[in-house]
């Protein structure tokens, strides 16, 4: 198939040659400059990379809200993000304390007793959230943190495997 | 398998096959250092396929760790290096319509910063001839078609070992003995063909 006005232009059913190689690298260089990936997202993927060994399930950011604190001296904003996964909703805010850190509220939906793991560039928190599926971690360090929920045991009110959101920044 | 044989390879990564199935096949057994690689390697590319979506930063960030992740349970299945590129890009697609979906936050379609492309250093004659060429492509490829622009900005980051599987991914016609032009890289070179300052040799 020629195209009829191809007129030495090239056509689109013949193979790559080198021209097209070298417009395809000046593309790559054109968009490495105008929109290049932030230097530090590999590191950030690989961290919420090392929870293996288990079932996972993963659950999905979903939605993110920046909302101002009522307190009228306070400059602060409380940030609630919402992660869904198949089995899990996972509802967090984050909120600072006065030393520095943050403090993260959660609920679970549906609600249910589970042991939940945050897991920070230091070392790894537990809380279990109760049976209205409320836990919080009073003090986190500020920085890249994980939300494991682990698999539900016999005992507990929930069930099903465990469910992991992405490495977020409090 | 005949496949191996990449026709449109003349820089030559004879061993990078060899090299990322090593490494795959090295992370299925539990090798941080192995995944850390692959991670490195393919994300740049991801970073454009999503953001080509229309993804906003912050969305970006979040679709390429829930790809990631996800790809932590389904390495089982993954038998060559060229289908994992494909997967992550096909998945990453994915994902991207799902968040735009679900109507967050999205970016206006972000022509403008096709105008706003850095300005180097002015130096050498040599570099003010590179220059040009590169404001002449980057005004041909603002004349494409979104879905061409996207298209080859996806390809462009794509290793070309891997150009096969990824461009029958994203529905390229492939010829006999390999990827084919395009129509929409035959496009572009029609415009740059066009274009009074002459092609970008």
């Amino acid at each position: 198939m020629t195209p009829p006005d191809a007129g030495g232009l090239p056509a689109a059913d013949e193979p790559l040659d080198d021209l097209d190689l070298e417009l395809l690298d000046g593309i790559r260089d054109l968009y490495q400059a105008a929109d290049p990936m932030p230097a530090d997202l590999p590191e950030r993927i690989r961290f919420s990379l090392a929870l293996r060994g288990l079932e996972i399930e993963v659950a999905r950011l979903t939605a993110e809200e920046d909302m101002p604190v009522l307190a009228a001296r306070s400059a602060e904003q409380s940030r609630t993000i919402t992660f869904d996964s198949d089995s899990l909703t996972i509802m967090i805010r984050i909120d600072s304390n006065t030393d520095g850190t943050a403090r993260v509220d959660g609920w679970l939906a549906p609600s249910q007793c589970r042991e939940i793991e945050m897991k920070t560039t230091a070392d790894t928190l537990s809380a279990v959230s109760d049976e209205q599926g409320r836990f919080a971690f009073a003090s986190v360090p500020r920085g890249t943190v994980q939300l494991l929920v682990r698999p539900a045991e016999q005992g507990q009110s929930g069930s099903g495997q465990a469910v992991a959101t992405p490495a977020i920044i409090v | 398998m005949v496949e191996d044989r990449t026709p449109i390879s003349p820089t030559g990564q004879p061993d990078r096959s060899t090299r990322i199935a090593g490494l795959v096949s090295a992370a299925r057994g539990g090798s941080e250092e192995a995944l850390g690689q692959i991670v490195s390697e393919l994300t740049p590319l991801l970073w454009q396929v999503a953001r080509a979506a229309g993804l906003s930063q912050g969305d970006a960030e979040d679709v390429l760790q829930t790809v990631w992740m996800r790809l932590m349970s389904h390495l089982d299945g993954i038998h060559n290096p060229m289908a994992l590129t494909g997967w992550l890009v096909i998945t990453t697609k994915r994902e991207a319509w799902r968040v735009r979906g679900a109507g967050r936050r999205q970016l206006p379609a972000d022509q403008d910063w096709l105008a706003a492309l850095p300005d180097r250093e002015p130096g050498s004659e040599e570099q003010a001839i590179i220059d040009d060429e590169r404001r002449v492509l980057w005004a041909a490829i603002g004349q494409l078609s979104p879905r061409c622009q996207e298209l080859l900005r996806i390809i462009a980051f794509v290793p070309r070992p891997d150009y096969q599987a990824v461009a029958a991914e994203l529905g390229m016609p492939i010829g006999s003995i390999g990827p084919t032009r395009g129509r929409c890289l035959a496009k572009l070179r029609a415009l740059l063909a066009d274009e009074p300052e002459g092609s970008p040799r």
